[in-house]
């Protein structure tokens, strides 16, 4: 574990975070984007749920993301509980490419509005959408986050059949942007396309529920809690700007903490 | 939409001898003759004292002999020095033996020539008894030519060719180039035996520092003397073996052996290979689960970065889905899977798949997962008792222990430790049962208690566990100045804590507490899918939440007293919904479920009827039975599946609850009119009317009975009247005697305007359409279900027997008796609507036609027995002195937080903050050798310092004997046989 003393310094943040979707959406794919965890090429399966963290710098805050990656597995949703309670955050996945994981996301929102923490953040994560785009479009659109760490297929779902891309790439759609927009709207949700393979969007999740979460409040509720296990090393505050930061930080893992 | 399964109300303690057949690893019998043998059971099994002889090297131990055809098995009075079982068809003689006056003993010889001397301690007949079972099950054995089969089973088992050519097999094996001989080996044997994916990928774990060698021998030596592979004999040394960490190469097979899966791999030769032929090619749910997890399983290890590792995993799991597509697959399974079959062929890693699942593991796979969730709480539950402070801090801060601690039990710690470690662990959790798991968690615990302490939540305690478990292999005394104090590891330093001082936690104990928190377990995962179902319907209609879950109450307890049939997979695709959404699962309801769940709703739809028999008074509940009922099934059956689910329920409910007066009538009439014209036809007319009459039948006076024949009366006038031509202009009633035309009973006859006037014209049916219908469905909560009886001990068993239905049954036939004798025995019919109590006879509106009843219509039975008092019958009357206390409902919990607070013992030490390490005993030993140095040669002298280690673990074994008992014993082992 690098940098083992979890943050506590002066400005650090903690999020808990959860990600919840149907099986094979992708989800831990979008978690190992996000953390660019490159000591561990083979994902360990997810039992119950995986946990890791990533650090982001937003603005002059350090947040850090505790994330849950919860298993897919129909059975294991009795479960889901033990890990999205007092989540700030949770990013729910569905497949762009099957309808039926958009249905199941909108039941896990439906879920955790009215068993989670009252104010938590979701965003909706539609995923794999690099297979309904030409590959030209994906190039542009994406922002690969960590280019040197792994290769792309080390994070895909195994099943994921990212060859497909080319023919007609959009007939292998199934849900429309507009409607998952929609729902997104009159749900409140966060919505974004992503491609766990080609990094687009996956970024932008975190930065956005970073953006919205009310980390004041979150300060204020665990003020007590501060300054216990304080080895935190001290972290180079660069006097760098906005959305633009956490995005960078995310990008070079810096501050990653692959534990 | 999600599907509703009572399944885990069906749960039921074992039996006492299931109990047996468990603890000796018995297969459950199924694959075929269970009913054969449920029934006729007993007859030839029996248990009889003991005293078991072998050789001179081993004590004598006193406990039972079972004879449970095919197997014979023997366990020490203490449960666990001593123990075996083996199939009959291995023992090739049995002789009696020539001994001192008085005693009575045995020798059985078994196939490779052991000969075990067990003394039968009990009475002479019943020893007589044992013997003729013995021998008649030996015949059968020899009949069904099982004999045979020995021979060719064991040369699958590798203990055989460790034996038979020891100089192959184990000299060649160094301690450090285990494959080079391996591959001599292999040559020359031309590998009959069953193996797994280490024999080609290697296994993990350096064979110098696991003292492959010093195992090997030591373990050969022991399965010369004590059997081995289905005749293995388990005395305490084996349980030290297996406690240091059994060899890679005869891991596999002493895994089935401990488990027992080798008697399911015996006695069903072929199977597996059968069972996937059979379903080649066949996908579904689980065999798409299963291929998305391949390569997230143990992908480290080589075996599994190669097609041929991947698709043995592929076939285990699918076979064991094809052979239970209940459970099917669960993702833990598949690492479970993955680590067994680096040490077993498949299908020996199908054989203890099954018996992970079905017997070590119970639940922990099961759709619902109750088993893990089960011992979670289990778990949780003794680590407040033997850990307070930990659990309260984890209290404090709100840490849940379930985070760290489910992925232990629900792989096997596999998934949590380095791959050498945990499958030292498997090891003992093979040879000594589910408690381990438990053991070990806690000892995990204890050992970071001082660091927990610290933590503040969940990623907190889940990095402190990540960082233990990566330290596993490292000196738990670096600092120590005594080189073998220093060679102790974290590892060892653990299992010596789970199997000392957590010795307490017994199999008992954790079976005691499971049955504690199962009902807790059960309605917290109800209650979870109830909240689901509800809040995954479509659409609540005008229900609230609340509304809704009590409706969802309902249709449960009438599933848990009438469940649907099995089969509800295959709904007959013909209208697929949506565009192309796969058809998820969910659960449907038939017709005989529809009626008991309406019967907790609707008034009308059951039967009550009040007793009273001056003893007591009580409502006895029977579903009626109605063609009104099945209609309002088929109505409600919008996507005619023939069959309902939750949400076909709240729309149909909703469809009717909500209702005013117009609506009411015109549910009422669109329920009757069964091809949806508008009309009603005159057969549907008389139909109608039944349904009234089926409602009103336990009203109390004429008026509903009147109602309906003014009704029908009415109805039939109207409906002549307006037939088409429709000369339906303003005169009503054009009194003439213009024959009505002649219509068919089957033509359209009565549409909605004429119906709702016909109705309209009548107060009773009014006030019945504008309130009483709606009404007469209520939404109340229901009484909290019992649960199964957990029938635990004497109490418990006394208990079941006396709550039984049946006893309430005859309690209440009884009483019903005194009552009748007595003359106070009365019967009421509960109204289903009891608007008029009293016996009037609210009037009729003024008719528009002529009010005659026409008797004659009465098509229908009027029987409406509304209140039928018996007559006291002058039956003999019955001595009462007898005090039948009436059966309660509240069963005993199941008490045993006496029984387990009185082991305190680790209170004490629970401070872990301060655990004072025992001393090992390795630390005692002479310090001849650094250990460190890597200087071993597999001498004799070192491969009993394998033994070291485990000495610490060492409990008393106690024979059951006094010193007179050993010296027969001893006699009896060069005893003469008798002829």
């Amino acid at each position: 574990m690098a940098d083992g003393a979890s943050g506590s310094a002066d400005k650090s943040v903690q999020v808990k975070l959860v990600l919840l979707g149907e099986a094979a959406v992708g989800k831990s794919s979008v978690v190992l984007r996000f953390v660019s965890n490159e000591f561990q090429p083979n994902k360990e399966p997810t039992i119950g749920a995986a946990f890791l963290t990533q650090k982001c710098r937003l603005e002059d805050r350090i947040l850090r993301y505790e994330i849950w990656d919860t298993a897919g597995q129909e059975r294991f949703h009795s479960l889901a509980p033990m890990y999205y309670r007092n989540a700030q955050a949770a990013v729910v996945v569905y497949d762009v490419t099957k309808a039926s994981s958009l249905e199941k996301a909108k039941s896990w929102v439906k879920e955790l509005q009215r068993q989670a923490n009252p104010n938590i953040v979701i965003a909706l994560a539609g995923n794999k959408v690099d297979l309904v785009q030409s590959s030209a479009s994906s190039l542009s659109a994406a922002s690969p986050p960590d280019s040197e760490d792994e290769a792309d297929d080390a994070t895909a779902t195994p099943g994921e059949t990212p060859g497909a891309t080319g023919g007609e790439p959009e007939s292998l759609r199934q849900v429309p942007r507009e409607e998952a927009q929609a729902y997104a709207t009159e749900a409140g949700l966060l919505f974004f396309e992503t491609s766990a393979k080609t990094g687009e969007g996956i970024v932008d999740i975190f930065t956005e529920i970073a953006k919205k979460i009310p980390i004041e409040h979150i300060l204020a509720a665990t003020r007590g809690n501060t300054g216990r296990s304080g080895g935190g090393a001290s972290r180079a505050e660069g006097t760098r700007q906005s959305g633009v930061n956490l995005e960078e930080d995310a990008v070079k893992g810096k501050d990653a903490c692959n534990c | 939409m999600s599907t509703i399964s009572t399944a885990l109300r069906h749960f039921k303690e074992p039996t006492k001898e299931q109990l047996t057949q468990i603890f000796f690893s018995l297969p459950a019998l199924e694959y075929g003759d269970d009913a054969e043998k449920s029934g006729g059971q007993d007859v030839s099994k029996m248990d009889i004292n003991a005293v078991l002889s072998l050789g001179e090297a081993e004590d004598s131990y006193a406990g039972k002999l079972h004879i449970m055809p095919p197997y014979l098995a023997f366990s020490s009075l203490d449960k666990k020095s001593v123990r075996f079982t083996i199939p009959l068809s291995t023992i090739r003689r049995v002789e009696r033996l020539n001994a001192r006056a008085g005693v009575y003993a045995l020798s059985l010889l078994t196939w490779h020539g052991m000969k075990i001397i067990v003394q039968l301690t009990s009475l002479r007949p019943t020893a007589d008894l044992f013997c003729s079972l013995l021998r008649d099950a030996l015949k059968v054995e020899l009949q069904r030519g099982q004999m045979k089969l020995v021979k060719n089973f064991v040369k699958t088992c590798y203990s055989e060719v460790l034996i038979s050519d020891p100089s192959n097999a184990a000299e060649n094996e160094r301690e450090d180039g285990s494959l080079i001989s391996e591959g001599k080996a292999g040559a020359s044997q031309g590998i009959s035996y069953h193996g797994g994916l280490g024999l080609r990928f290697k296994f993990p774990g350096d064979p110098k520092k696991l003292r492959e060698a010093s195992k090997i021998k030591l373990w050969t030596t022991y399965l010369k003397s004590h059997g081995r592979n289905l005749t293995l004999l388990r005395y305490p040394q084996c349980t030290r073996l297996v406690q240091v960490g059994l060899p890679n190469r005869l891991r596999g097979e002493m895994w089935e052996t401990l488990s027992g899966s080798i008697y399911l791999r015996f006695s069903n030769p072929g199977y597996y290979e059968r069972l996937l032929e059979e379903n080649k090619g066949k996908t579904n749910i689980s065999t798409d689960d299963i291929e998305k997890d391949l390569h997230r399983s143990l992908p480290e290890y080589a075996g599994y970065q190669s097609e041929e590792g991947i698709s043995s995993l592929r076939r285990v799991l699918r076979a064991y889905s094809y052979m239970n597509p209940e459970l099917g697959y669960c993702q833990a399974m598949n690492i479970l899977a993955a680590a067994i079959l680096i040490y077993m062929s498949e299908e020996q890693a199908f054989w203890l798949l099954e018996v992970l699942c079905g017997r070590l593991l119970p639940g922990y796979y099961a759709p619902s997962m109750h088993g893990t969730l089960l011992d979670q709480r289990v778990f949780e539950s003794l680590v407040q008792r033997y850990l307070p402070i930990i659990h309260d801090h984890f209290q404090v801060v709100d840490v849940q222990l379930s985070v760290a601690s489910l992925p232990w039990f629900l792989s096997l710690y596999i998934n949590s430790m380095p791959m050498v470690f945990a499958f030292r662990i498997v090891d003992c959790f093979l040879c000594m049962g589910p408690k381990v798991l438990f053991q070990v968690g806690l000892a995990i615990l204890k050992i970071n208690g001082e660091q927990l302490l610290q933590i503040q939540d969940d990623g907190g305690f889940l990095n402190l566990m990540r960082d233990y478990f990566a330290s596993l292999g490292d000196s738990a005394h670096p600092q120590s100045s005594d080189p073998r104090a220093r060679a102790i590891t974290v590892f060892q330093e653990l299992l010596l804590v789970s199997f000392r001082e957590f010795s307490v936690i017994t199999e008992e104990i954790i079976l005691s507490e499971r049955r504690r928190f199962r009902g807790e377990i059960i309605h917290s995962i109800e209650s979870f899918a109830k909240r689901g179902a509800v809040r995954n319907l479509r659409t609540l209609g005008r229900f609230h939440k609340e509304q809704a879950g009590l409706i969802y109450d309902a249709l449960y307890k009438a599933m848990c007293i009438v469940p649907p049939p099995p089969t509800a997979a295959p709904v007959p695709t013909l209208f697929t919904t949506g565009e192309g959404h796969e058809e998820k699962p969910e659960t449907r309801i038939g017709l005989r479920t529809f009626r008991q769940f309406l019967s907790e709703i609707a008034t009308w739809a059951r039967d009550e009827k009040i007793v009273m028999n001056g003893f007591q008074q009580r409502i006895e509940r029977v579903v009626a039975e109605h063609e009104f009922i099945d209609r309002l099934f088929y109505f409600w059956d919008t996507g005619c599946h023939g069959a309902l689910s939750f949400q076909d329920l709240i729309s149909g409910l909703d469809g009717v609850m909500f209702n005013d007066l117009m609506e009411n009538i015109e549910w009422f009439f669109n329920l009757h009119d069964k091809n949806k014209d508008g009309y009603l036809t005159k057969d549907e007319v008389l139909t109608l009317s039944e349904s009234f009459l089926f409602i009103f039948r336990y009203e109390v006076g004429d008026a509903y009975l009147g109602a309906v024949s003014r009704f029908m009366t009415n109805a039939f006038e109207y409906g002549d009247a307006l037939l088409p031509p429709p000369a339906s202009d303003s005169g009503l009633t054009d009194n003439e005697p213009s024959s009505p035309p002649p219509i068919a009973s089957n033509q359209p006859y009565l549409n909605l305007p004429t119906f709702r006037m016909v109705v309209l014209a009548d107060e009773v049916l009014e006030s019945f359409f504008e309130t009483d219908l709606s009404e007469s469905f209520k939404l109340h909560p229901l009484p909290e279900m019992e649960l199964p009886v957990s029938n635990s001990g004497i109490l418990g068993d006394l208990w079941s027997s006396i709550a039984t239905d049946q006893n309430k049954k005859m309690f209440n036939m009884f009483t019903d008796e005194i009552g009748k004798t007595i003359g106070k025995h009365q019967v009421v019919n509960k109204p289903s609507i009891g608007r008029y109590t009293k016996l009037e006879e609210p009037k009729a509106r003024e008719s528009l036609l002529t009010p005659t009843l026409r008797k004659s219509l009465s098509k229908a039975s009027l029987t409406t027995s509304s209140s039928s008092t018996l007559a006291p019958s002058s039956l003999p009357s019955l001595s009462v002195n007898t005090t039948l206390e009436p059966s309660t409902k509240s069963l005993p919990n199941v008490p045993d937080s006496g029984s387990l607070s009185a082991i305190p013992m680790l209170q004490a030490v629970n401070a872990a903050a301060l655990m004072e390490r025992t001393p090992f005993a390795i630390d005692d030993a002479k310090d001849d050798e650094d250990e460190d140095d890597d200087g071993f040669l597999g001498d004799n002298d070192h491969d009993d310092e394998v033994m070291d280690e485990v000495d610490a673990f060492l409990e008393a074994h106690d024979s059951g004997l006094t010193d007179a008992d050993k010296a027969v014993a001893n006699d009896l082992l060069h005893a003469e046989p008798l002829k």
